[in-house]
Parts: structure tokens; C-alpha cells; sequence
């Protein structure tokens, strides 16, 4: 197959074969990898991570973008909400960031064919998500602990265990469950794997941004400001709100009177919105039967 | 040896099968999963956010104490419930035995537990939802709130491969092992083993991509015969997909209630 | 159970037909006069259900076309076969009548393709959908929900149809799969799911339905259940049945006209007696002839008068009158009825009771636990000892325990209670790897088998992680062996169904085991590839001493086995040599095997013990002809190698 200096188009349908693709099988080792027993010497602990191998392979092979948005939402699916581990605001930034990570590693592949352009490529893909990760993972022990900075060795111990567990995710898990099998599985599934999903393998051609990804970007983008902001408006908070004194304290108080209210009148219009549009608009379904049993 | 290996072979691929599509699929006569899926979503929503913002000891205690009674409710399995703890431990429990070590002292155990109280009341709230609620309501549910169909979709379509796919993993992990070779001795602390298991379950994704590349080729093929890039498309499907969803006096209960006993909360806090 | 499909419907309204009209045309013949129909009608251009004309189409990046100048017309109403050999291009054709080639797959298309009457060109995929319904080979994969009626209502739901509720409700009706209509895909029995996804594909009150090759994953109980429904959907409900199909009993029974395909070209369109009578066509593809048809075309070879073409009976009822009339005439020149003395079969000499089986179960219980908490009990206190140099046939319907036992034996499952002994060590105690090096065990769906991207590192795999020594000849001497060196660099994986079946063979002989255990070795097989396994199983034996085999497939039990384990909810309600099992009317009922047709014709032609193979009883019934009484059984009966 004559390798294309231009971008590869793909149909919708195999974006989507990409994408179940790349959910269902990441989804599924994400269940493994949430279930092995970890092994902890002290505070390093050596815990398979991640089998971050799959994401990579499937983004360096096919198209990144609809590769890594599968993988995050198989994590999210799979991982998250079947465990009953799902865990709110948090799950939004991994999302984020592991697509991110996935699909920088997948654009940085010229060749697939060659290794060590595939073994950079996924350990940069594990270097860029764990980084992010472990930043905001010190920021929610910041949020969350209202006075972080009042007790003594909190912030250092934050900063070590979260120091070491990036150390051991790139060494532990980016080496064993990312550079050595993906550098292994990538040339080898290469021209092997797209004839079962009927899709040409890519050659040296890259897989087209999508137009889809500008609007993606910028979502990703607002909610990443969102939940920063959400943070920082959370750090002034502290300062004022003292544990001990939280009984009492007004403006605390305030502030949560003020959420609540936020929160409640959020939910009332979303519901007036969905009365309205059902009052609207002439229906003619069975009323009240639901499709699922 | 023995042990180890019972522990691999009997409890581990069958026992969490098992134990997963109990957790994914036996929910569907819980209480709570008669409510509607946006309304859950929207109490979900308030649940995931607000305890960040907290610092009262009561008012956190109080919505803990409501999440773990919805969670009863929902009648979640407790192999979930086992898995929360043994993640609460591991991300606040070393955080508290580091700080001693960095001259702490037992006064940073509370704003730790007020953390822990934090997490808890997040993952209970989403697992009351996630867990509790029939995975067609949630994707019918999202879908109501504006989410891509694709989405909605991959999330129910996720509870129908699952058991495939473990089937599939299964089989292969056992072409491994009828074809494969055990260490002979398990080595200090079992690691050959640990090392033999760990290397056979990430091969098992080279086949087991093939194969899944094979299947995702029918799916999404039959997927087009039946409609379903025709229906993304079209907003009438969309709207009748969703026209059973609809805020019952019950759904409103449910909410008034909570918004009460959290006002309650605030007003004790 | 069925109630018509409503025309009103707004998925049909808009096509010109109206199938409740046709329903009463087609709804009087009868399986034997079904090819007349089909032959005597001779539609206008408007009643054809799909008219391909000279079309060819090459995949995108494949410069052989798959399909050239292929041609065929089939008349509305009508239940219509397509056959031909591995790779001749049926799938890609019947892909052209829901437009899914070449809207879907857009390779290189010419010529044209008319649809109920109107031209495909210009209608996507989802507006010929709602037309043509198709069910694929692998229809596991073609469930996408989580529940039966999610699953049913699919379709018109992202068709955005009101009713869609009541169109699921009605599709499942009509595949008697309603009372399943709450429960999740994955507890569904694999005939289940194929009715489901028949369901799915009914939903959408379609003129024209397509099923790939519904046999092929289904054990026979299953396939006939289906090809039931089938015909209830075209004889009452008028809707035109095109299924890809190559095994002919199949077509006998339920199909009026077939479809011969070779190489992408359409050879000949044929009322279903007709088509299978063309002997020397089907040999060339590889496909096998009714076992009616082969014994009669043996018999005339026999007579040495060949009969004219055509007129071989192809179902059991016209073969029954056939070989009845033959008899009859006979009888009455020779004034003595033919019939035969009742053959005393040897009870398969018990083989000397031998002091240390090669596998033993005592007592051996096994259950499960299943997802509703309950617990499932698959083997109930089960005894049996298998021994060296036998060739065990397990029969017994689904859930009987055959691939429980087979897990058993390899170690892969443990006994709830009770022992069991293999090769005189309790298999309690050892791990599967250990348990494989001596026993190989074939799983039932040779793709869970592959574990590598070519057909020689799958066969050598195991032997050089395990570091035989001259592992790479052996390898070599095995892909010789089972017939596999020219796919030696191939991916198992897009191999045919036969060609799997072979590699996973060869991977399970390669190793030398003592005791082979095979699972359903014949399912997903044509019929010409099922008389080579049987070829490769003898071969078998020159490396391995004890085969056993779990199977619903009879007609290998007859040809191959020594012996017959028949099981039964969870306990051994047969056991001997396989004519004496088969003998046992009463027990083949209980444990509800599908005798083959021979065995049908055999008794109800009152030949006793029932004949193994078409060749058999064309024998038997020329000697009783020639003698005016039949052979000595014993002596017609195949020699079991």
C-alpha cells in the first residue's frame, strides 16, 4: 500500500469501529488493573497502574483522537461506574487528561514500524498523564483538606506520596505495561489488524485531526478552567473556614447557604426546562410506558 | 504454591465475573432505580460537588449519613462496598501515617477522617446512582442531559459486552495455560508466580485484540443496518427514546426530601 | 402465538407490496411441492423481491473481485438458498440487497441491484434496512443491548417509529421468544440469541430478510427451530427468505428454489429437488448432497442404472416413498417381503475390564454458581471410567454436562465433589499446565484457541514455550500432517470455518498428548470438510491413544466411535457400543438427540440396527434386493478403524 503524505479520512463508521474498539478492550483491562492486589514496601508501592499498552497501541495505529476519547470513556464505563467507583468531578480530569496523553502519544508516531519512535512515543504518553495526574492530585488533598497548611507535614507528605507514586507509575507500570508492549504490539499488529476492521493501514500517513477536535479541545479546555477555578475559589474558602470553628463560622455557612441555593435553583430550572418541552410540542407516544422492563 | 494458585485459578477470573455482573446487573429492582434517571443525575450532581466545598464536621457526618442510607436502598452488592473501603484506605491512610512520620501528630487524623468523610460521601452518592441505577436509565438518563448519543449508547453497550468479553479473556488467558508453561518454583514471596500471571494477562490483549477488532467490525456493520447512524441523526428518534422519561410526584419527593434534611443539615451546622 | 404483521405500518407503507396479499398465494405448499411453486412462477419485473443484474465489486484495496457479473432474481415470497463453496462470494452478495455494499464498503461497483421493485442506487444503507433485514453468521455479535426487548425495539426506535414498543413486541411474537422479553441477552442460550437476532431484525417489518448461514453455530435442534420460524415468517407472513446455506438437508426441508454460486458468478438458479439433484456441480464446490439423495444415487450406481438427473429423492418423506416403492417392488416380484431379520449387534465387547482406567469419575459433582445467586448443578454424583485406545463419543442435549465433563477431565473446571482421576493422579491436585502436557483439550470455537497472528506459530507455540525438543520439525510434520502448509503465514483468524478447525487440531496433536479431547468438532463445518475431520481424527490416532469428542453431530458418532457416553441431566443415562445406543429408541428420546437422516430413513424403512452412511444402507438395500433378503449386518457395517 502506497503510504499517503496526506491526511487519512476515515468514515464515521470506522471511527466508531475505532472507538468500541478501543473502549471495550481498555475498559475491560481497566477492570483487571483495578482488581490486582497491590504490593507495598513501605510507601512505594508497586501497583500495576494501568494497562495504558492498549490505548497506545490502538492511537498509534489508528486514528488518535477517536482511539483515546474511546479508551477514557472504557475506563470511565468499565473501571468506574460497573465497579461503583465513580467518583464525581475527579473522573472528569482523568478523563481529560489520560485522552490528552493518549492522543499526543498517537500523533507523535510517524512510523509504526519503527520501535523506537513507538517506545518514546508511549512513555511520553505515561509521562504526560501521570504528571498531570499527580498534580491534580496534590491539588484535591489541597481542596479538600481545609487546613492544609496548618498541619504539620501534610503538604510534604502529599507532595512525596504523590512524588513516589508518579517514580513508580513511569517506572513500574510506563516500562512494564507501556514502553515494553506497546514497542512490541504496535510493529506487530501493524497490517495485521486493520484488515479485521476493513480499514487500510495507516503507512506513514497520519490520521486527520477531525473537525470534531477543535470543539472537543475547546470543551476540554472550559472544564479544565472550570475545575481549576473550582479549586482556587475553594483555597480562599479555607483560609477563612477553620475546622474547629466550622459550627459557627457565618461566612462559611454563608457560603454553603449560597451553593445550596445555587445548586437547588440550577436543578429547578433544568426541571421547568424539561416540563416545559414536554408540554410543548404535540406527542404522540404511549404516555408513561417505559421501553425497559 | 498451592494457595497462590487456587487464589488465581478458582476465586480470581470466575468469582469476579461473577461478582462484576451481579454488580453491573443486579440492581434493577432496587427502589431507587424507579426514580427518574435525570433526577438521580441532578442529585448526583449536587452530591459530587457540594462536599468539597464543606468544612462543617456535622453537616458532612449528616450527608454521609444520607448517602450510605440511599446506598442501602440501592442495594449495591458488597463486593462494592469492599472495594471502596480497601480505596478509601489506601488514598487516606498512608497520607495520615506519612504525616506522623513528618512530625504530625494524632490532631491530623480529624482533618484526614473530615477528607475521608469528603471521599465517602462522593463515591457513596455515585454509587447509589451508578450502581443502584439500571444502566439504560443512566445512558437514557445522560442522553436527556444533553450528552452524545454515541455516549449514551457505548455506556449501555458496555453492559452488554462485558460478559463477551470476560468469556473471551477467559478462553484466551486458558490457551495460554493449556499451551504455557508455569514457573516451576514459585520464588520468594510468590513474585514468579505474581510475574507469570502479570506477563500472561497483558499477552492475552494481543489475541484478544484481533478478536475484539474481528467483532467490532459485525457490531458496527449490523449497527448501520439497524438504524443507529440514521437515529443519531435524526431528533425524532432522540425524542422518542426519551419520551418515557418523565418526573412522577415521587421524583419530586425524592428531591424535596433531601433538599429538607440537607437544609436541615445547614441549619444545625 | 403470531399475529400477522400489520401493513399499516409506516416502515412498509411507503413499498409498493403488501405482504398479508402474498402470504395466501405461498401458503399452501408443502415442503415436497415447494420447488414446483417456484418453478411454475413466472413474475413480472414488479415481483421481484431483489433483481441483481451483472454485478461486480472488488473490496477497497483488494484488486480480485469478489463478485463478477453476478446475476439473480428472487421472486417475491419466496424461500430461496444461496450455497456454494468457502469464499465464492455469497456474503457479498446478499450484502448488496441492503445496500451495505456499496454504500457501506465503498469498493470499486458496477452494474445494478432493484429492491421490491425499485432501484438501490441512491438509497443508503438505513433506508434499504428498512427493507431487508439481515442477520449475520456470528449474530452474537449483532446484539448490541443489554436486554431482549431493548434488543427488539432497537431498530424502530432510531428509526424514530411511534409504535416502536408494539413492533418489538409483535417481532418477538413471531420468533416465540416473548415470554424472554425481560431477561439479559447474556443469559440467553445460543438458539435464543439467534431467534433474538432475528427479532432485531424483524422489528422493522422488513419484505426481505437475509440469514447468513444460521446453521452454522447452532446445534441441530437449534438450526431446525430457526429454519421453523423461518418458514412460518414466509408461508404466513409472506416476507421472502434468502439464507446463505450449504447444508442440503436444510435446503431439502425448507427451501423452494437455491442459488449455486461459484467463484462471484452466479451458476444456476434452481427449484430446491432440482439443485440437489445436480451432483457433479455440488461434488465440484464441496458440498455434500442430502445422505437420501447420496443412498440413492449409490444405489443406482449399484443397480448399474443410473437414473436421469433429477429425480433423486432429497428429503426423508420422498425418500422414504422412494426406497419404499423400490422395496415394495420387489417384494412383489418375488412374492417375499423384504424385510430383514432384526441384526443382533454386538454390544461393543466391553473392552477387558481394565485395571487402571485412563480417566475415572466417582461420584464426581459439579455446580455453579450463577449471577442470580442461585446455584446451577451440572454433573449430579456422575461415574464413569474411560480407558485406554477407546474412541468416546459424549452425546446428550445442551446442558447435559458433555463440556463439563471434557473441562473436568482437563483440569480447567474442579469437581464440586467427588474425584476425578486422569492418567492415575487426582486431577484435584494439578494445575492446568501441568494437566496439558499430557492431555490436549480442543475448544469448541477454534478462535478462542489462537493465540498468535500465523497458522505456524500457533502449531509451534507450545512446543518451543514448553522446549520439546526438535520443535520445529515437529511443527513442520504437523502443518504437513493436517493439510495447513500453504496457510502456514496466514492469521488463523481469517481463515474458513474448516481451515480453523484444522489448526486447532494440529495445535491440540502437536504436543503428543496421550488423551485428545475435542469439543464439538464438527460444528461450523461444511459437509466436505466434516469427511476430512473424520480423515484427520484417524490420522489422530497414530499419535494419540484415547480421543474423546462431545458432540450432537450423529452421523460422526456412527462413522467414528467405539463407544457412546450418553448424558442426561448431569448423569450417564447411556452407555455402549454406538448401534446398541442407537437402538434404544426410548433413550435417544430422553436425552434428545437428532438421529441423522440415514438413521430416520433406516427406521422407518424398518432396517435394524440403523445404518451408519448413505454408502451403508444403499448397500443394504441392494443386497436385499439382489438376495430378496438383507446382508448380515454385521458385515455391512463399516469397519471401525
Amino acid at each position: 500500500m502506497a503510504s499517503h503524505s496526506r491526511a487519512i479520512t476515515l468514515t464515521s463508521s470506522q471511527k466508531m469501529m475505532i472507538f468500541v474498539l478501543s473502549m471495550s478492550l481498555y475498559g475491560l483491562s481497566n477492570m483487571f488493573t483495578e482488581l490486582i492486589p497491590e504490593f507495598r514496601i513501605g510507601p512505594v508501592e508497586l501497583s500495576v497502574e494501568y494497562f495504558a499498552f492498549i490505548p497506545l497501541t490502538l492511537c498509534m495505529l489508528f486514528s488518535p483522537l477517536h482511539a483515546a476519547v474511546g479508551a477514557a470513556l472504557g475506563e470511565v464505563i468499565f473501571g468506574e461506574l460497573m465497579l461503583g467507583q465513580f467518583g464525581g468531578l475527579g473522573e472528569l480530569e482523568k478523563f481529560l487528561t489520560f485522552s490528552f496523553a493518549m492522543y499526543v502519544a498517537g500523533r507523535m508516531v510517524r512510523d509504526p514500524l519503527n520501535r523506537v519512535q513507538v517506545g518514546v512515543a508511549a512513555i511520553a504518553g505515561v509521562i504526560i498523564h501521570q504528571a498531570c495526574s499527580s498534580l491534580i492530585d496534590i491539588g484535591k488533598v489541597w481542596v479538600g483538606v481545609d487546613d492544609f497548611d496548618t498541619i504539620p507535614g501534610l503538604a510534604e507528605s502529599v507532595v512525596v506520596v504523590e512524588g513516589f507514586s508518579f517514580l513508580n507509575d513511569v517506572l513500574f507500570s510506563g516500562i512494564l505495561f507501556a514502553l515494553l508492549p506497546t514497542a512490541y504490539l504496535v510493529p506487530r499488529l501493524y497490517g495485521k489488524i486493520e484488515p479485521l476492521l476493513g480499514i487500510r493501514p495507516r503507512g506513514k500517513a497520519a490520521y486527520e485531526a477531525g473537525g470534531v477536535s477543535a470543539k472537543i479541545v475547546a470543551t476540554g479546555i472550559l472544564l479544565a478552567v472550570v475545575s481549576f477555578g473550582a479549586a482556587a475559589l475553594s483555597k480562599t474558602d479555607w483560609n477563612f473556614a477553620e475546622w474547629d470553628s466550622g459550627f459557627e463560622d457565618r461566612f462559611g455557612t454563608g457560603a454553603i447557604w449560597i451553593s445550596i441555593a445555587a445548586a437547588a435553583l440550577v436543578a429547578l430550572v433544568v426541571l421547568a426546562f424539561f416540563r416545559m418541552r414536554k408540554n410543548r410540542g404535540p406527542q404522540a407516544e404511549a404516555p408513561g410506558e417505559s421501553p425497559y422492563v | 504454591m498451592q494457595l497462590v494458585r487456587n487464589w488465581f485459578s478458582r476465586i480470581s477470573l470466575e468469582r469476579i465475573q461473577l461478582e462484576l455482573m451481579n454488580t453491573a446487573y443486579g440492581s434493577g429492582h432496587a427502589s431507587l432505580s424507579r426514580l427518574d434517571p435525570r433526577c438521580l443525575l441532578l442529585w448526583y450532581l449536587f452530591f459530587a460537588i457540594v462536599p468539597w466545598f464543606l468544612s462543617s464536621f456535622v453537616v458532612l457526618a449528616g450527608l454521609f449519613l444520607l448517602t450510605a442510607a440511599t446506598t442501602v436502598l440501592s442495594r449495591v452488592t458488597p463486593f462494592v462496598i469492599v472495594v471502596l473501603c480497601l480505596g478509601l484506605i489506601g488514598q487516606v491512610g498512608w497520607l495520615f501515617v506519612l504525616s506522623l512520620f513528618f512530625g504530625g501528630d494524632v490532631g491530623s487524623a480529624l482533618p484526614l477522617l473530615k477528607l475521608t468523610l469528603k471521599l465517602s460521601v462522593v463515591s457513596l452518592a455515585s454509587i447509589t446512582v451508578f450502581s443502584g441505577m439500571d444502566p439504560e436509565k443512566i445512558s437514557d438518563g445522560l442522553l436527556a442531559l444533553g450528552l452524545p448519543a454515541s455516549i449514551s449508547f457505548s455506556l449501555s453497550y458496555g453492559y452488554r459486552i462485558l460478559p463477551v468479553l470476560f468469556e473471551e479473556f477467559r478462553n484466551v488467558l486458558l490457551s495460554y495455560r493449556l499451551r504455557g508453561q508455569s514457573p516451576e518454583r514459585p520464588g520468594f514471596l510468590y513474585w514468579r508466580m505474581a510475574a507469570y500471571y502479570l506477563k500472561l494477562l497483558t499477552m492475552a490483549f494481543f489475541p484478544l485484540m484481533l478478536a475484539t477488532a474481528k467483532r467490532s467490525r459485525t457490531t458496527v456493520e449490523a449497527l448501520e443496518t439497524r438504524g443507529f447512524s440514521y437515529g443519531m441523526r435524526n431528533p425524532a428518534s432522540k425524542k422518542l427514546k426519551l419520551s418515557h422519561l418523565r418526573v412522577a410526584a415521587r421524583d419530586i419527593a425524592f428531591l424535596s426530601g433531601t433538599a429538607a434534611y440537607v437544609a436541615l443539615l445547614f441549619w444545625i451546622g | 402465538m403470531s399475529k400477522p404483521i400489520s401493513p399499516s405500518s409506516p416502515a412498509l407503507s411507503s413499498s409498493s407490496s403488501s405482504p398479508s396479499s402474498l402470504s395466501s398465494q405461498f401458503s399452501l405448499s408443502s415442503p415436497s411441492s415447494a420447488s414446483s411453486l417456484a418453478a411454475s412462477a413466472a413474475p413480472s419485473a414488479g415481483e421481484f423481491a431483489v433483481r441483481v443484474s451483472n454485478v461486480t465489486f472488488a473490496y477497497p484495496g483488494s484488486e480480485q473481485p469478489v463478485l463478477r457479473e453476478a446475476s439473480l432474481a428472487i421472486r417475491k415470497g419466496s424461500f430461496a438458498a444461496i450455497a456454494g463453496g468457502n469464499g465464492c462470494g455469497k456474503s457479498t452478495l446478499c450484502k448488496l440487497f441492503n445496500g451495505l455494499i456499496p454504500h457501506y464498503y465503498s469498493g470499486e461497483f458496477s452494474g445494478s441491484v432493484e429492491v421490491c421493485g425499485r432501484p438501490a442506487e441512491g438509497r443508503g444503507v438505513a433506508e434499504l434496512s428498512r427493507q431487508v433485514g439481515y442477520v449475520y453468521q456470528d449474530f452474537d455479535n449483532q446484539l448490541v443491548r443489554p436486554t431482549v426487548l431493548d434488543e427488539a425495539v432497537f431498530a424502530p426506535l432510531n428509526y424514530g417509529l411511534p409504535e416502536y414498543r408494539a413492533m418489538g413486541q409483535r417481532a418477538l411474537e413471531l420468533c416465540g421468544i416473548s415470554h424472554l422479553h425481560d431477561r439479559y441477552v447474556w443469559e440467553l442460550s445460543g438458539g435464543q440469541k439467534h431467534l433474538l437476532a432475528l427479532a432485531g431484525a424483524l422489528a422493522l417489518e422488513p419484505d426481505v430478510l437475509v440469514v447468513d448461514e444460521p446453521v452454522s453455530q447452532l446445534d441441530p435442534r437449534h438450526a431446525r427451530q430457526a429454519y421453523e420460524v423461518l418458514r412460518r415468517l414466509n408461508r404466513q407472513h409472506g416476507i421472502t427468505i434468502i439464507v446463505i446455506e450449504h447444508h442440503t438437508e436444510f435446503i431439502a426441508d425448507y427451501c423452494e428454489e437455491v442459488c449455486l454460486m461459484e467463484q462471484g458468478r452466479v451458476l444456476w438458479q434452481l427449484p430446491a429437488a432440482e439443485a440437489l439433484n445436480r451432483l457433479a456441480d455440488l461434488d465440484r464446490l464441496g458440498i455434500q448432497p442430502p445422505e437420501v439423495t447420496q443412498a440413492a444415487a449409490k444405489l443406482s450406481e449399484l443397480l448399474g442404472k443410473p437414473s436421469a438427473a433429477s429425480s433423486y429423492p432429497v428429503t426423508a418423506d420422498d425418500a422414504e416413498a422412494y426406497f419404499g416403492a423400490i422395496l415394495r417392488r420387489r417384494a412383489a416380484e418375488t412374492g417375499s417381503p423384504g424385510k430383514e431379520a432384526g441384526g443382533g449387534a454386538s454390544a461393543g465387547e466391553a473392552p477387558p475390564s481394565n485395571p487402571s482406567p485412563a480417566i475415572e469419575f466417582r461420584r464426581t459433582e459439579l455446580s455453579y454458581r450463577t449471577v442470580r445467586k442461585e446455584k446451577r448443578e451440572v454433573l449430579r454424583g456422575l461415574d464413569l471410567a474411560l480407558n485406554e485406545g477407546e474412541r468416546i463419543a459424549l452425546v446428550g442435549n445442551n446442558g447435559a454436562g458433555k463440556s463439563s465433563l471434557l473441562k473436568l477431565i482437563a483440569g480447567i473446571a474442579r469437581p464440586t465433589g467427588g474425584d476425578v482421576r486422569v492418567l492415575g493422579e487426582d486431577a484435584k491436585g494439578l494445575s492446568v499446565e501441568r494437566i496439558s502436557a499430557r492431555i490436549a483439550y480442543v475448544f469448541q470455537n477454534p478462535e478462542d484457541m489462537f493465540i498468535e497472528d500465523t497458522v505456524y506459530k500457533e502449531v509451534a507455540y507450545c512446543l518451543k514455550r514448553r522446549r520439546y525438543p526438535q520443535a520445529e520439525e515437529t511443527a513442520e510434520r504437523m502443518l504437513r500432517a493436517f493439510r495447513l502448509e500453504p496457510l502456514r503465514d496466514r492469521d488463523a483468524r481469517l481463515l474458513s470455518g474448516g481451515q480453523q478447525r484444522r489448526v486447532s487440531l494440529a495445535i491440540g496433536a502437536a504436543i503428543r498428548p496421550e488423551i485428545i479431547l475435542l469439543d464439538e468438532p464438527t460444528a461450523n463445518l461444511d459437509l466436505a470438510t466434516r469427511e476430512e475431520l473424520i480423515g484427520t481424527l484417524k490420522e489422530l490416532e497414530a499419535h494419540v491413544r484415547t480421543v474423546v469428542i462431545a458432540t450432537h453431530d450423529m452421523q460422526l458418532v456412527r462413522q467414528w466411535a467405539t463407544r457412546v457416553v450418553v448424558l442426561n441431566e448431569g448423569v450417564v443415562a447411556g452407555d455402549g457400543a454406538p448401534a446398541d445406543v442407537f437402538a434404544d429408541a426410548d433413550l435417544i428420546r430422553r436425552a434428545g438427540l437428532a438421529p441423522t437422516q440415514i438413521m430416520d430413513l433406516s427406521a422407518r424403512l424398518g432396517l435394524k440396527p440403523a445404518c451408519a452412511s448413505p454408502a451403508e444402507l444403499a448397500g443394504r438395500i441392494y443386497g436385499m434386493l439382489a438376495h430378496g433378503k438383507e446382508n448380515d449386518s454385521h458385515a455391512a457395517r463399516p469397519q471401525l478403524v
